[in-house]
């Protein structure tokens, strides 16, 4: 919503350099310092796109396009050259090990107290949550009107810097499961599609989440059926929806707006043909004298019409029926009512 | 070290690579100069599905796997332009915005590529020479041939005669479209012309860069360029040398180090490259305004 959807792209691929060297320092997956030093990474990402952002020599777009890809390209070239006997190698970095992370549960007084990415992932959620009830009102006044916001004192640019910590901190932490361009997509794809539906804040929050839930699911079985790392499913499934919302949703989806459309249009000829049959003239139709075309068009308008009884052939002619002329009249009314 | 440079394959890499770099660092002044560059992030993303897709439909249709340039090029500009033409479209049609329409298309091509190609790499039956298909995520330039760098060539060539040919037109169109519009040139074409020139751009690097950081290949030379000078021909030249050179070093150093992927080595040159044009560029630089600002 804040025009910022690639700034998320970004953080996603500046946090390698980080995850990377904290990896190598401490060679554990799930040691907290990969997640500080990830949120470190991101944030220096930050700082550098804001500097170079500030020198005003570079197009904002480009100067966040060379930090990351710089700091990404570092990252890997640091995966490739010290992490390579490990696990930790570039394909990990774009999918993440999903399947693997399932198996690290998290105990307690020896209870399993399931998968301890999942518990990450869910005290995040938490904290998500948590932040957004508590700081409604001021993220969507610094959301929609930054200014407004801070002459009512409620300094929008700390709330920015807040906001894009908790994004850091999702990438990071969805990372640990998921790689780079997983969290890219579920972080935009589902709150596009709520975009389609709804224009409330609220519903907007509580739809992209039920979105993205369902996305991960559809994305998860889908790389079980074809036996594939469940990053690009994931993805392409959050992708569909949104396509699938686009074209079918009941309110505003493009294939009800085309219907509409079509329907209108027809119901437009339908009462061009009543009056002019009424007026007598006939040979509008005829295709021969190449009057009106498209021919199979007023073909169809004219079966429908005699079809729902309100025009009736004679001697070749057509003719309006009682129940066409009433019609007529109603249209025209409608139509003069409007207007 | 510099013996590796009298090898015919390591000149050959190279010199292609050089010629890439060129290409897509003079192509990407335009992309820079319309504020292009996350458009072309998204479309590099979403070419590895046509890159993909194209070499498991040639295998379907003929039992090989093939995975020269001839073929992927063209799978790498049909997904761009359909990633495109769909973002335009979602763009126009409904209330989403740009960039979010973009991180979209991200998903949808990307996530579906990604898929394809593990799915090409898990199947019982593997198809051969899928092996070096992953190499399109970060790139590999070791795995240039002959014929690919005749079909980098090729691109090149048109894109430059394309360049000298409109070069007026297109300088015009890049700095002021309403005053172009103005004179009658029909803007829709011209843009197309950009637009095709833009994919070229991306898809030409695709093999040395990689989809992830092709970005970088394609603005960073821009960007480096434009602290240097203000004239449009200067920049385009000088941003071809700077991407040609770093393109070439990086090919040389994952040369040197096998399996090192070649892109992020490009990406640390240009991203180098760039630091020091923005700190020490005469008039526009870091450094040489706070020298005139104290004075």
């Amino acid at each position: 919503m804040n025009r910022q959807a690639m700034v998320s792209e970004g953080l996603s691929h500046a946090v390698l350099p980080g995850l990377a060297i904290a990896f190598w320092i401490s060679r554990d997956y799930n040691s907290p310092w990969l997640l500080i030093a990830a949120g470190a990474s991101g944030l220096v990402m930050i700082w550098l796109t804001e500097a170079f952002q500030r020198t005003k020599l570079l197009d904002p777009d480009a100067s966040l396009g060379i930090v990351f890809a710089g700091m990404f390209s570092l990252g890997v070239l640091f995966v490739s050259n010290f992490l390579k006997q490990t696990h930790f190698h570039a394909d990990c970095i774009i999918e993440g090990n999903l399947a693997i992370a399932s198996l690290d549960r998290f105990e307690i007084g020896g209870w399993d107290l399931g998968p301890k990415s999942w518990l990450v992932m869910l005290l995040i959620l938490i904290v998500q949550i948590l932040f957004v009830s508590v700081c409604y009102k001021e993220l969507k006044a610094t959301l929609f009107d930054p200014e407004l916001a801070s002459r009512f004192g409620l300094r929008p640019r700390l709330f920015q810097l807040l906001w894009l910590s908790i994004v850091s901190l999702t990438t990071v932490a969805a990372f640990n499961v998921a790689g780079s361009i997983l969290i890219v997509a579920l972080m935009i794809a589902p709150p596009a599609a709520a975009y389609l539906v709804t224009t409330r804040l609220h519903h907007l929050l509580l739809v992209s989440a039920i979105v993205g839930a369902v996305s991960a699911m559809i994305g998860f079985y889908a790389s079980l059926f074809l036996d594939v790392a469940p990053t690009g499913t994931v993805a392409s499934a959050a992708g569909f929806v949104f396509l699938l919302v686009l074209f079918c949703s009941p309110s505003n989806g493009f294939i009800v707006k085309q219907w509409g459309h079509w329907q209108r249009n027809r119901a437009t000829l339908e009462c061009l043909a009543l009056q002019w049959i009424k007026d007598g003239s006939q040979d509008r139709f005829s295709f021969s004298r190449g009057r009106m075309r498209p021919f199979r068009k007023w073909q169809y308008i004219l079966k429908r019409l005699n079809r729902q009884a309100l025009i009736e052939q004679a001697s070749g002619h057509y003719a309006l029926t009682p129940a066409g002329h009433k019609k007529l009249a109603a249209k025209l009314a409608e139509f003069n009512a409007a207007h | 070290m510099l013996e590796l440079l009298t090898d015919y394959t390591v000149q050959l890499v190279v010199l292609s690579s050089a010629v890439t770099g060129a290409t897509s660092g003079a192509l990407g002044c335009f992309a820079y100069l319309r504020r292009q560059s996350l458009v072309g992030d998204v479309i590099s993303h979403s070419s590895i599905l046509g890159i993909v897709g194209f070499f498991w439909l040639w295998f379907v249709l003929t039992g090989d796997g093939n995975k020269s340039l001839w073929l992927l090029i063209p799978g790498a500009m049909v997904a761009s332009i359909a990633a495109m033409i769909l973002t335009q479209w979602i763009t126009n049609s409904t209330k989403i915005k740009a960039d979010a329409s973009l991180g979209v298309m991200l998903a949808i091509f990307f996530g579906t590529g990604l898929t394809l190609l593990r799915w090409i790499q898990r199947s019982s039956n593997p198809i051969p020479g899928q092996a070096g298909l992953e190499d399109y995520l970060f790139g590999m330039a070791a795995a240039t041939t002959l014929s690919d760098f005749w079909m980098i060539g090729i691109l090149t060539v048109v894109s430059s005669v394309c360049l000298f040919v409109c070069w007026y037109r297109l300088k015009l169109l890049t700095f002021d479209p309403g005053y172009a519009a103005g004179l009658g040139l029909s803007v829709g074409r011209w843009e197309l012309l950009l637009l095709s020139l833009l994919v070229i751009g991306i898809v030409i690097g695709l093999q040395i860069a990689g989809v992830v950081l092709m970005v970088a290949l394609l603005i960073a030379p821009a960007s480096a360029a434009r602290q240097w000078t203000n004239s449009l021909g200067k920049m385009i030249l000088l941003a071809g040398l700077l991407g040609g050179g770093c393109a070439a070093s990086g090919a040389f150093m994952s040369a040197v180090r096998k399996g090192l992927p070649t892109g992020p080595a490009i990406v640390v040159c240009l991203t180098l490259v760039v630091l020091v044009s923005v700190l020490f560029a005469p008039g526009r630089g870091v450094l040489s305004r706070r020298r005139t600002l104290v004075t």
